[in-house]
């Protein structure tokens, strides 16, 4: 018997199950179930059902099998264990088997992959923010700045410098105004340079990682004059 | 042919769920090898195209009608899988193998004689119709990429000449397979109206863990050569009436819409059109500057972005909210494309709301989706 290899033995439905098997009560309402979990326990019972029919019908074709064999000896022919249809019936299982099994790889593959882009995204849009966050707290700390530098200007206006050291402590403040800005726009600046070149280290990363995945190899259920995957 | 057995026996096979297309493919493969090559390496959503065909066939097996055009388009679109005529008998024999096995007893030679007839009536139509097609066109058309332009963090636009050149109607799509996933289909809109030139663009979404379209965007140079299948799917513009259009187009469902426009600039007078499209953030309204072109060039055209998270410019909330929240549209024609989610939800309220169904357009690929 080989149909069942590759059945998930731990998981199977039993008798007991369906005698004590309960659904939380809807939240909605008085009655009724949560649909979700009535809809997992059908589907389960569904499952078991094609394993059972799938089950009876290998034992039905052992027992022809193992019929045809008690005929064919008591008729006085040589009995073999397997017949041609037999072995036929027997490596369609094997490739069947195999194919699954490739199934199950690419399946995993994919998920692997979806997961790996759907991380990506999400570091992606969280450097997006963050950069937005500080470039807008640059900014608002500029703007303060201009701000309060333009109200104290205003303040000076009205009562202009008097004396020579008056006049030499606001160029020296002007000055030191003008500096700041400038440290600040080539703050902002390397900032935003420094964002673009981790976006574009992280792209190229990408790119290279897409490139170095390997293709899926060939899993054997190909024919003997297939060139495999491009 | 007693059409009651064969609806009977096919019941019986079907309660062994996938075990019986796997055990097909396998019978098939074992017996010609030769045709594994013309399948992917996963066979679990062939399996379940198989399945899907044998369902249609018997369930209509009694409406000769919806019969041969189901066999006659099935015909055709396996040309650019290249099936040929004498691979119908080897999918035969496996296909009645496959039925005897899992028959067990009551598969008898009255049943076989039934199936062998039904499945030979059928694969004369598919291989009577790609004959035909034959004679119009090729079995797959060439898509060499000529241009590839990243629009946004996850959509890139692919310009693509077709040899010979591609006849379509603006709203259609092709199948589209990468060299570097072969055997590998996914439908794609013509994003443009018909060009002198003939090239196409395709609007690629790079979709998590999605094969193709990851080929398509990173994996495909310039100058690689796509295969593309005929052009398939309903949705197009109804040129009979003289209603208003309202279009409704979220991420890269904006493809086939874009081509309606397009077809619609060179109306003598165009109906007037409201386009909304949206995406998530501003960043993924990956063709805006090319709309607002067209609209800038023809008043008859209203662009509005609507973006449902994030900061922007355009209107926030869902795009069917936005869309909703803005007019009555039950007295104007509704073209939808997008994530199928956000198309059901629009159509139902767009219904709900007084517009009658035949005025709600929506993409169809039919018995082909893939």
């Amino acid at each position: 018997m080989t149909t069942d290899a590759w059945y998930d033995e731990q998981h199977r439905l039993t008798p007991d199950q369906l005698d004590t098997v309960s659904f939380p009560l809807t939240r909605w309402a008085r009655h009724g179930y949560e649909e979700e979990p009535v809809r997992a326990f059908l589907a389960q019972v569904q499952a078991e059902m094609v394993r059972l029919i799938n089950e009876r019908s290998s034992l039905w074709q052992e027992v022809q099998r193992l019929r045809r064999r008690i005929l064919g000896t008591s008729n006085g022919n040589d009995a073999v264990l397997f017949g041609k249809d037999d072995a036929h019936i027997h490596a369609v299982r094997i490739l069947s088997s195999a194919q699954r099994t490739a199934d199950r790889y690419v399946a995993d593959a994919q998920a692997y992959s979806g997961r790996l882009t759907e991380e990506a995204r999400v570091r992606r849009d969280e450097i997006m923010v963050q950069a937005q966050q500080h470039a807008d707290m640059l900014l608002t700390e500029a703007r303060d700045r201009a701000r309060a530098a333009a109200v104290a200007a205003m303040d000076n206006e009205s009562l202009p410098p008097q004396t020579d050291q008056e006049r030499r402590a606001v160029h020296a403040e002007l000055a030191y105004l003008r500096t700041f800005s400038e440290v600040y726009r080539q703050h902002l600046k390397i900032y935003t340079e420094d964002v673009l070149r981790t976006i574009e280290d992280w792209e190229s990363k990408e790119r290279a990682a897409a490139r170095d995945i390997p293709l899926p190899r060939d899993t054997g259920v190909r024919g003997p004059n297939t060139p495999g995957i491009r | 042919m007693n059409i009651a057995r064969l609806k009977s026996s096919f019941a019986r096979v079907a309660m062994h769920g996938d075990e019986v297309p796997l055990h097909f493919y396998s019978d098939l493969f074992l017996k010609h090898p030769e045709t594994r090559d013309m399948f992917p390496v996963s066979m679990q959503a062939q399996r379940s195209h198989l399945v899907a065909a044998l369902v249609t066939i018997v369930s209509n097996v009694e409406d000769l009608d919806a019969l041969t055009t189901f066999a006659r388009d099935l015909g055709r679109d396996h040309r650019k899988f290249g099936a040929l005529a004498e691979h119908y008998d080897a999918v035969g024999a496996s296909l009645l193998a496959t039925f005897a096995h899992f028959c067990g007893q009551a598969w008898d030679s009255e049943l076989e004689a039934d199936w062998k007839a039904a499945y030979e009536l059928i694969a004369s139509v598919m291989i009577a119709a790609a004959r035909e097609d034959e004679k119009h066109n090729p079995a797959y058309w060439t898509g060499t990429v000529v241009a590839r332009e990243r629009r946004a963090f996850d959509v890139s636009v692919l310009t693509v000449r077709p040899e010979p050149r591609l006849d379509y109607l603006p709203g259609q799509s092709a199948a589209i397979e990468s060299p570097a996933r072969p055997r590998l289909w996914r439908y794609y809109s013509m994003a443009n109206a018909p060009r002198a030139d003939s090239t196409v663009e395709f609007h690629v979404r790079l979709i998590d863990g999605g094969a193709v379209s990851m080929a398509l965007t990173a994996h495909t140079p310039d100058g690689a050569e796509l295969r593309m299948g005929p052009p398939v799917g309903a949705l197009r513009l109804d040129l009979a009436s003289s209603r208003e259009i309202l279009m409704v187009a979220g991420s890269t469902g904006l493809a086939p819409l874009k081509a309606m426009v397009e077809q619609l600039t060179s109306l003598p007078r165009p109906p007037a059109v409201q386009l909304f499209f949206g995406a998530r953030a501003a960043d993924g309204l990956y063709d805006l500057p090319s709309l607002e072109k067209l609209a800038a060039d023809h008043p008859w055209l209203t662009v509005v972005p609507v973006v449902s998270a994030g900061r922007s410019a355009g209107q926030a909330g869902t795009l069917t909210d936005a869309v909703l929240s803005t007019a009555n549209w039950s007295g104007h024609d509704a073209y939808l494309a997008g994530p199928t989610e956000m198309v059901q939800d629009t159509a139902a309220r767009l219904a709900a709301a007084g517009m009658p169904p035949t005025q709600i357009h929506v993409e169809d690929f039919g018995w082909s989706e893939p």
